[in-house]
């Protein structure tokens, strides 16, 4: 991805207000990753895996943070159960912003998650956005952000081809 | 072999009134429950999320000492915490696991099927191959009062497994209401929210407000 729109999606963290991420570093994502990791007002906890994420911005929620969860389109499959349950359940806000490949553009073997992702997140019952164009990513991430904190719910955002590469 | 409920007598005995405990699904939270009347339980975090969430707290409230009270089949469901845990280093952080070696559930009066532990898996070692320094093993109450006592006075991460019964045949009364999530959640954030100043539920208006 490009490194400017990196940024955007960091800047869009932290206008949103995010103080706390986690996940599992994704090739395609990650300048985003590492931007986080360098950035201490967007504390990065890297995790075994997504379902640990999932855990831990849970309990960081509890302890007064912001948090948000950078997951691949992979590891929203592996994260399932977890953000199920903290969603559904618990009733616990957490932005997930996933990279999303399987769409439009992308090799015919990412097609998996074209089949995955938004079904995925309707079975969760974890609404969601899906932004095309790189200007809105800031915008997005920061109406989720509030939505997900207002409503008590996790909320994903989904960034395709079109905005990110 | 000492029972869990001894254990979390013991326990409940022991721990003062602001440390912060997240137990697990199942028996830890319905016995913990039963057993203690305090605000500062985080109940029911289901298969491999116990010991994240309260890694999670415990990197949010450097200032407070939490301790996970989680056990062998919750723990091992996402055992990669224990790594993730050694490299971040929460000097506040102790997690209690109740190891009874098999997956009992919560009302069962025969052993349910081995966890790993009830195989060659030692919870210790794999703690301590994990990084975490600070790990051992306890048979009986004064071991964990000993350990326990320990781990709330000195920096960890502390990793303490408590070697259990199979069987919850020793259990407390069910005299009661153990919260729901829903209702945890709630108490549980506003007495975060009243002995720490940070805001967890907000005003629930969003760009209404």
């Amino acid at each position: 991805m490009k490194l400017e729109k990196a940024k955007l999606v960091v800047q869009g963290l932290k206008e949103a207000g995010v103080d706390f991420t986690a996940g599992v570093p994704d090739s395609q994502f990650i300048e985003v990753y590492r931007m986080l990791a360098a950035d201490p007002e967007v504390r990065y906890v890297g995790t075994a895996n997504e379902a640990e994420a999932v855990g831990v911005g849970f309990g960081a929620w509890f302890g007064g943070k912001k948090p948000a969860l950078i997951l691949a389109t992979s590891g929203l499959l592996v994260a399932t159960y977890h953000l199920a349950r903290v969603n559904i359940l618990h009733e616990v806000p957490l932005l997930v912003v996933i990279p999303y490949r399987g769409d439009i553009g992308d090799p015919r073997w990412m097609g998996l998650y074209k089949k995955t992702t938004e079904p995925g997140l309707d079975a969760m019952d974890v609404p969601y956005r899906v932004v095309s164009r790189s200007e809105d990513i800031v915008r997005t991430i920061k109406e989720c952000n509030e939505s997900a904190r207002a409503w008590l719910r996790c909320i994903a955002v989904i960034l395709n081809e079109e905005a990110l590469w | 072999m000492v029972t869990r409920l001894t254990l979390l007598k013991e326990l409940a005995s022991i721990i003062p009134e602001d440390l912060i405990v997240v137990s697990s699904i199942g028996n830890n939270s319905g016995f913990w429950g039963q057993l203690v009347q305090r605000e500062a339980n985080l109940f029911h975090a289901t298969l491999g999320m116990c010991t994240p969430a309260a890694f999670g707290l415990a990197m949010a409230l450097p200032q407070r000492k939490i301790l996970s009270l989680d056990s062998d089949g919750n723990l091992i469901l996402n055992m990669g915490v224990l790594g993730t845990i050694a490299n971040e280093n929460p000097t506040n952080l102790t997690i209690l696991v109740m190891d009874n070696r098999n997956y009992l559930g919560s009302h069962k009066r025969e052993p349910g099927m081995p966890t790993a532990t009830g195989g060659k898996m030692k919870l210790e070692q794999v703690a301590k191959g994990c990084g975490i320094e600070s790990a051992c093993t306890v048979h009986e109450a004064a071991g964990l009062r000993e350990k326990v006592n320990m781990a709330l006075s000195k920096s960890g991460p502390h990793f303490i497994c408590a070697q259990i019964e199979p069987l919850d045949l020793d259990r407390p009364g069910k005299d009661k209401r153990v919260p729901d999530p829903r209702e945890n959640k709630y108490q549980f954030a506003k007495y975060i929210e009243r002995t720490t100043g940070v805001e967890i539920l907000g005003g629930g208006l969003g760009n209404f407000g």
